[in-house]
């Protein structure tokens, strides 16, 4: 049923990529992007390929929870190569009435497609190995220079944590409800679409209502044990750079700066 | 009317390491015209129990028949199965969601596909049953009434689809002591009113031994006890031993050495005065 959706998909086992310091494997996230956005050829790819496998090995998630991450997007991924396979010019290999494949049009297509699946594969390891709390907290962390600026750094992280902390909660009330209603006869399996989603209000009006008393509830609970916002809060694990996040830091500008040469002289 | 259920099996997550078994076994018969009490601590099986009775959730492997139609037959529907046992959840005034509480009763109805008179005759019907007047009652919003005026409304929402066999989850948790006595008082009232099954889950001993004329004892996802309350709670030491209590009454009489000739549980106060009474040779 609906309580078997896996979200937050931490993969929980102990590795370097797991020990790493978020802020790091956000940077890493974030230029890994950048970089899969100056390759243009093959030669590239291949490159970051063999990085991300590096990584994948060292960070010991089993590949097929990487390549799930793909399932959804699938579709995406088919129709971005067959657009970009049509829509540029070039030297024709096939023609078939108004549709021609040009020699181009496969190359470009081809690189967009690896382009995105390594992308996919690229930022799932992020949240495959990182707890969200420990997420949030490097966010906030990173964030927090622009406090100064009045950016609610703290705030941000904070309503972050409580939203992926809910998730799982709002799901089985969601599942609670829906047999609830089955119970008195609803069915949600079948109709055409408007009968489906006129089927949902059963369910979405006591979903929200049980959300706000939800929030509510947690509001005056956090109120209750002197919660006042960020200022002057300490942390328990409170982080702290070590010697292999430098080093990661320093890899990150040896990837970008090949990828950059790559593209030069290739 | 009868609910037959037989060595009834249900496994969550199968096939993944924390595979649990949450029903293994069950067996039980309920006949008609009966009231039958489940027990058991939280996590025992309890409420997976009630939610296969009206096809909610499905056995791996076992065999459920009400009135002799057997639920996972092929031919059976949903509807159905959910005409004949209607099942109240807990804490069932969260499921509320209408404008108005006539509305709201006339749910369960409408996905019956039952005409507007035969409706509005239910709704009626169902509210004078959870003691609801239908004139002050039926055009206010359930969101603006009391915890135990919203939770009858959710009974009645059940009982309007006039099931033969009322499942209810806890219906007392979490209310007042005067509402608890009220709702419970409600049930019993319902049960001889429209004659049906009622299978009744409580963590109140008292209750459960009260109106219950039947019980049965879930520990662990296995039924490891069934009979009259009187039978049941004489197992005193078994019952403690799973993590539950015995009535009020019956812990008292046996702090006080008092027992039944045959060793049967006592539970009703009644029972209980005339035997210190007796004992100590005086009279009310």
């Amino acid at each position: 049923m609906i309580r078997d959706i896996t979200l937050g998909q931490y993969y929980n086992v102990e590795s370097l990529i797991h020990r790493l310091d978020p802020r790091v494997k956000m940077a890493w996230t974030f230029m890994y992007i950048i970089g899969l956005f100056i390759i243009n050829d093959f030669i590239g790819f291949v490159f970051a390929g063999i990085c991300l496998a590096l990584v994948i090995y060292m960070s010991k998630v089993p590949v097929k929870f990487m390549v799930r991450g793909l399932k959804p997007i699938f579709f995406i991924i088919v129709i971005t190569f067959i657009l970009n396979m049509l829509m540029i010019g070039g030297e024709v290999l096939v023609k078939w009435w108004i549709f021609s494949i040009t020699k181009e049009g496969l190359k470009q297509a081809s690189i967009m497609a690896i382009r995105l699946i390594m992308l996919i594969i690229g930022s799932s390891i992020l949240t495959l190995t990182t707890k969200p709390i420990n997420l949030t907290d490097g966010i906030e962390k990173a964030l927090s220079p622009f406090k100064r600026f009045g950016f609610p750094a703290h705030e941000i992280a904070m309503m972050t944590t409580i939203a992926l902390r809910f998730i799982p909660t709002l799901l089985e009330e969601t599942d609670k409800i829906m047999k609830a209603q089955q119970a008195r006869g609803a069915d949600f399996e079948s109709g055409n679409i408007l009968r489906r989603a006129k089927q949902l209000i059963p369910i979405l009006v006591p979903l929200f209502i049980g959300a706000f008393r939800i929030a509510n509830d947690m509001a005056m609970a956090m109120e209750a044990r002197c919660y006042r916002g960020g200022d002057h809060r300490t942390k328990m694990h409170s982080m702290q750079y070590e010697k292999r996040d430098f080093v990661a830091y320093g890899l990150i500008v040896v990837f970008l700066a090949a990828i950059i040469l790559l593209r030069i002289y290739f | 009317m009868s609910i037959k259920v037989e060595n009834l099996c249900h496994v969550y997550r199968k096939g993944l390491p924390e595979e649990s078994k949450a029903l293994d076994e069950v067996s039980f018969d309920v006949s008609d015209n009966q009231i039958l009490g489940v027990i058991g601590h939280t996590g025992s099986g309890k409420s997976t129990l009630l939610q296969h009775l009206n096809g909610l959730l499905k056995a791996d492997s076992g065999e459920i028949s009400i009135d002799g139609m057997r639920l996972y037959a092929p031919e059976v529907s949903m509807l159905d199965i959910r005409k004949k046992v209607g099942l109240v959840f807990q804490y069932p005034e969260y499921q509320l969601f209408e404008e108005t509480v006539a509305k709201d009763i006339a749910f369960g109805p409408k996905n019956l596909g039952l005409t507007e008179e035969e409706i509005d005759s239910r709704v009626r019907e169902a509210m004078s049953l959870v003691n609801l007047d239908y004139d002050t009652f039926s055009e206010k919003s359930p969101f603006d009434l009391s915890g135990g005026q919203k939770r009858r409304v959710a009974i009645a929402g059940v009982l309007a689809m006039k099931p033969k066999i009322l499942i209810l989850d806890e219906p007392t948790a979490g209310l007042d002591p005067k509402t608890h006595k009220d709702i419970l008082n409600m049930v019993v009232d319902i049960h001889r009113k429209e004659k049906n099954i009622t299978v009744f889950v409580s963590h109140n001993m008292n209750d459960i031994a009260n109106i219950s004329d039947n019980i049965i004892v879930m520990d662990k996802g296995k039924c490891v006890l069934q009979g009259k309350p009187e039978e049941v709670f004489s197992h005193s030491d078994f019952i403690k031993s799973i993590g539950l209590d015995l009535p009020d009454v019956t812990q008292l009489m046996k702090d006080l050495g008092i027992e039944r000739e045959d060793g049967k549980a006592i539970f009703s106060l009644d029972e209980a005065e005339n035997m210190i009474f007796n004992m100590i040779g005086g009279s009310k």
